[in-house]
């Protein structure tokens, strides 16, 4: 199965990660009890996909509403390992999606943003 | 006497300009229903967006903080923590606070009282950098979060953070911490 997908819960993001044609999203909240249980498995499963990609395009959407500070932490790991997967010499495009008036939820982004120099980083108000 | 009791326990509450109180045991659960219900009466209310979510946001580290390290607790046969502690949101001059009581061990009284006052000594820029550092950091050892979430709550908390300790017995102490928003 190349999309591994999951539905959200009141506090867990929609998880839609396709490995075929290379197109990520996590959508919604975030803050499950252990943020570990969670996100391990898709994220070491996207760890070994990402590592083994050459002259790839990859988009990378994060469109939260909310997240924990525990997330926090999981998205700086996401953002670094797309980072490297761009200075590998592949193309990652990282879009940051908020609430046009959610301005915590931008400057968060923004934040994240500065993390990245060989990925493209894009803000997309909806 | 049964009401009278009561009522002066709810009096004394709307004294501390408290709102919303809960105080007992603690589950990741009600961490979820508390939450709804916090962030539907915040929505009822005139504080505009982002300071409801900043409050939503503010009250999810604390009682997480709660749940996680409290060492008032006990496991149950599912290996479900009930971490007892208190939690309240109120409003005082014109902001919204949220508060949050927990017993702590000394040890990690003392590794608190370092933590945040490094926290409270830092500026905007600072407690950025701080943040930053600590997410790309390891997380502490049996931590099931990152160990961030003192800093986050200082940085969402525009009107400041206090916190104090009061000693219970030789080994514990009563921890709280309060956030202005």
């Amino acid at each position: 199965m190349s999309i591994l997908r999951i539905e959200s819960t009141q506090r867990t993001p929609e998880v839609i990660f396709d490995f075929a044609n290379n197109v990520f999203h996590l959508r919604g909240e975030s803050y499950p009890e252990d943020v570990k249980e969670f996100y391990g498995q898709p994220i070491g499963r996207l760890e070994g996909h990402l590592e083994g990609l050459t002259n790839a395009e990859i988009r990378f959407t994060f469109e939260f509403v909310y997240f924990n500070s525990s997330t926090a932490k999981i998205l700086m790991n996401l953002f670094d390992m797309l980072e490297e997967t761009a200075a590998r010499g592949n193309t990652v495009l990282v879009v940051w999606a908020y609430e046009k008036d959610d301005d915590n939820m931008e400057e968060l982004g923004e934040e994240f943003g500065e993390e990245l120099s060989r990925a493209t980083f894009s803000m997309l108000a909806v | 006497m049964l009401a009278e009791n009561m009522l002066q326990f709810r009096n004394q509450l709307q004294a501390h300009n408290i709102s919303f109180c809960y105080s007992g045991f603690m589950t990741e659960d009600l961490l979820v229903g508390i939450g709804n219900t916090i962030r539907k009466k915040l929505e009822m209310s005139e504080l505009d967006k982002k300071r409801c979510k900043t409050v939503f946001s503010v009250f999810v580290e604390q009682m997480q903080n709660v749940i996680r390290y409290s060492s008032e607790r006990e496991t149950h046969t599912d290996n479900t923590d009930l971490s007892f502690g208190i939690v309240a949101v109120g409003e005082d001059a014109g902001r919204v606070f949220v508060t949050c009581s927990n017993v702590v061990d000394n040890a990690s009284a003392c590794s608190l009282k370092s933590v945040l006052g490094k926290i409270k000594s830092l500026d905007k820029d600072g407690l950025k950098a701080l943040w930053k550092e600590t997410l790309k950091g390891d997380s502490p050892e049996g931590s099931k979060g990152a160990g961030v979430g003192f800093i986050d709550i200082a940085r969402k908390a525009d009107g400041g953070i206090e916190y104090d300790f009061a000693p219970i017995d030789g080994g514990r102490s009563f921890f709280t911490i309060k956030a202005f928003i």
